[in-house]
């Protein structure tokens, strides 16, 4: 790839290796709070987890958390610093086209994501196993198609938030709370109303929904499946329009 | 060649001019950075770019490099348009901007590899230029500040643009590290390569520069060489010398010296201001009078003289005039016209157009971080 566009992406993907912020959020932290949780609740089914094995259940949810560390948190700061440094400066008056910082951020992000995710469950598997697929088929879409949108919310974040700090700041309240009530946390039968209410809505919700319930044979999900498909589509189209200056 | 056929209506404009720009204007939100800028930049001169912080310097290479998107006015450079042929361009330019930096992880030769493109020169051979050859493995965080800069000069030049931009060229460089990275600009003239030069440094204006455009408040103040400029706004010598008693023959013979302005008087401090030729006649006059100081000194103005005086606020101080049509801005200074002439009487100018942080953090900004 000798084009501007390649050499970016290749030296974006170079650099994404050698920082700590992906190696420990991205990559450790699902794996070691899956680890953690998955354990906790036993192997036994759970009405609580829908008469299924709790760590299977945290096993076919934390491939959504992977997807979130990186769209909310790895590509805002990574973003941000580098306008708030001037690195983006000195790409666009090198001739490096300005809608290409962002597309390189978006095959980064991805490509993040679905390493990060063959990590998990390769550390998965020996320990509590990978639980049979019922429906890949929706699995397989919701996915691809949950990365893109929030890896898409991370570019567009990171173009509008004003330095690192702040897309810290924004990043990790938005991901923890989504974490907690959409994915990571407890599962949704033994929240109260309340907090049922707030979570349902959220994007890593409906993403760790469209996942999740076709992967468990726990039913279709399409709702969700297609609201994750509606914020691919919206937050493609705000990143795009924000980056393509 | 569709960029030099728009190109050539404008006014003045010659085919020798490498940057020819009309009536530039470009404001953040109300605050008015460039108002009205003329400026010419020949083929393989090095035209330096100088004034107060806030003068609309960094903007307005900004706006040629194609960074920026002007508010009016017509630009064009190497005959390309930089907003709308910004991709064409790019290629033929190579800059160094202020404030500016790479990806803390990227090493020496990453950097040079994600910069080159099918132009590009020797790599080894500027990096052992710039002194980098033995940090060519090390991360841009670990370089020194110099490093930093001298790693931006090789990547402005990899490419051999035919166009060089420096924004602020020996910004944290030791003595030694300046001397060498202004050798290597005179390299660059001598090759024929254009350089438009910002800079606050007067003698590194001095040293390197054939031209010189002086901004204030967005607008040309004065062009000319340096020596031009010297005559113009600090033709005053000045000789001081300390004497217990001053003898009022002695006075008396320094005031009606040729040349002489004035001869100011400090308890035991006597200073004699004028043109250069007094020097030489109070040094006669001191001996004739059998007094000759031991701490006589003589003060010649020079470049950094002549732009404090052209930027001074307050009355007395030039203050810019209306944009000047055609080349007067950026040609040879016209006698009389505003925005070349010497320094008029004026109130100042505007403080709130002037100063403030060049890029505050805060501000609205597009993607790579410029203010719309």
């Amino acid at each position: 790839m000798s084009t501007a566009m390649g050499r970016l992406v290749r030296t974006e993907l170079k650099l994404m290796t050698r920082d700590p912020l992906v190696l420990t959020f991205v990559f450790a932290f699902p794996i070691v709070t899956m680890l953690i949780i998955g354990g906790a609740f036993g192997t036994d089914p759970d009405p609580a987890f829908d008469g299924v094995n709790p760590a299977h259940w945290y096993v076919a949810s934390y491939l959504t958390v992977v997807i979130a560390a990186t769209g909310l948190v790895m590509l805002p700061v990574h973003l941000a610093s580098y306008r708030e440094r001037g690195v983006l400066r000195r790409f666009a008056a090198a001739g490096f086209p300005r809608w290409s910082f962002a597309a390189a951020q978006l095959i980064v992000g991805l490509v993040t994501t679905a390493v990060a995710c063959g990590l998990l469950l390769a550390v998965a598997a020996p320990v509590y196993g990978i639980p049979a697929m019922h429906d890949w088929w929706r699995v397989a879409v919701a996915l691809p198609l949950g990365a893109v949108a929030f890896v898409s919310l991370g570019v567009l974040l990171g173009s509008l938030l004003p330095s690192a700090r702040s897309a810290q700041a924004i990043g990790l309240l938005l991901f923890f709370p989504s974490f907690l009530l959409g994915a990571g946390g407890p599962p949704p039968h033994v929240m109260g109303s309340a907090v049922r209410a707030v979570a349902g809505p959220l994007p890593l919700t409906m993403l760790t929904n469209a996942v999740r319930v076709p992967w468990l044979g726990l039913g279709s999900a399409t709702g969700s499946l297609a609201a994750v498909a509606v914020l691919a589509v919206a937050a493609t189209a705000l990143a795009v329009r924000r980056t393509a200056l | 060649m569709p960029g030099w056929a728009a190109a050539a209506t404008m006014v003045g404009m010659t085919e020798r001019d490498v940057v020819t720009v009309r009536g530039l204007r470009k404001a953040y939100r109300s605050r008015v950075v460039v108002d009205g800028l003329d400026l010419d930049v020949p083929e393989g001169e090095i035209v330096g770019l100088v004034g107060a912080n806030g003068a609309g310097k960094t903007t307005t290479v900004e706006c040629i490099q194609g960074l920026r998107r002007p508010d009016a006015g017509m630009l064009r450079v190497l005959g390309f348009d930089p907003v709308t042929q910004a991709d064409r361009l790019r290629p033929l330019l190579g800059s160094q901007l202020q404030d500016s930096a790479l990806p803390d992880r990227l090493r020496v030769t990453e950097a040079l590899d994600l910069f080159a493109t099918s132009r590009a020169g020797d790599r080894g051979e500027l990096l052992a230029q710039f002194g980098l050859a033995e940090r060519r493995r090390s991360v841009f965080s670990s370089l020194s500040g110099g490093e930093r800069q001298r790693l931006f000069l090789v990547l402005a030049l990899l490419n051999r643009p035919r166009l060089v931009i420096l924004d602020e060229l020996t910004q944290g460089l030791d003595p030694a590290a300046r001397r060498g990275v202004w050798a290597a600009v005179r390299q660059l003239r001598a090759a024929g390569t254009t350089v438009l030069l910002v800079t606050h440094e007067m003698d590194e204006a001095e040293a390197l520069c054939g031209r010189i455009v002086v901004m204030r408040a967005g607008r040309v103040l004065d062009t000319g060489t340096p020596a031009e400029l010297v005559d113009r706004h600090a033709s005053r010598a000045t000789v001081a010398f300390s004497m217990p008693e001053v003898p009022a023959a002695l006075l008396d013979h320094l005031g009606r010296l040729d040349g002489v302005r004035d001869v100011q008087r400090t308890g035991t401090q006597v200073a004699v201001h004028g043109n250069r030729q007094i020097i030489a006649h109070v040094g006669a006059a001191l001996v004739a009078h059998g007094r000759v100081p031991a701490d006589l000194s003589a003060h010649v103005p020079d470049l950094e003289d002549a732009l404090l005086r052209l930027l001074e606020p307050g009355p007395g101080a030039a203050e810019p005039g209306p944009a000047a049509p055609g080349p007067a801005a950026s040609g040879p200074a016209a006698p009389g016209s505003a925005a070349s002439g010497p320094a008029a009487p004026g109130p100042a100018a505007p403080r709130s157009a002037t100063s403030g942080p060049a890029t505050p953090a805060t501000a609205s900004h597009d993607l790579i971080g410029g203010r719309r």
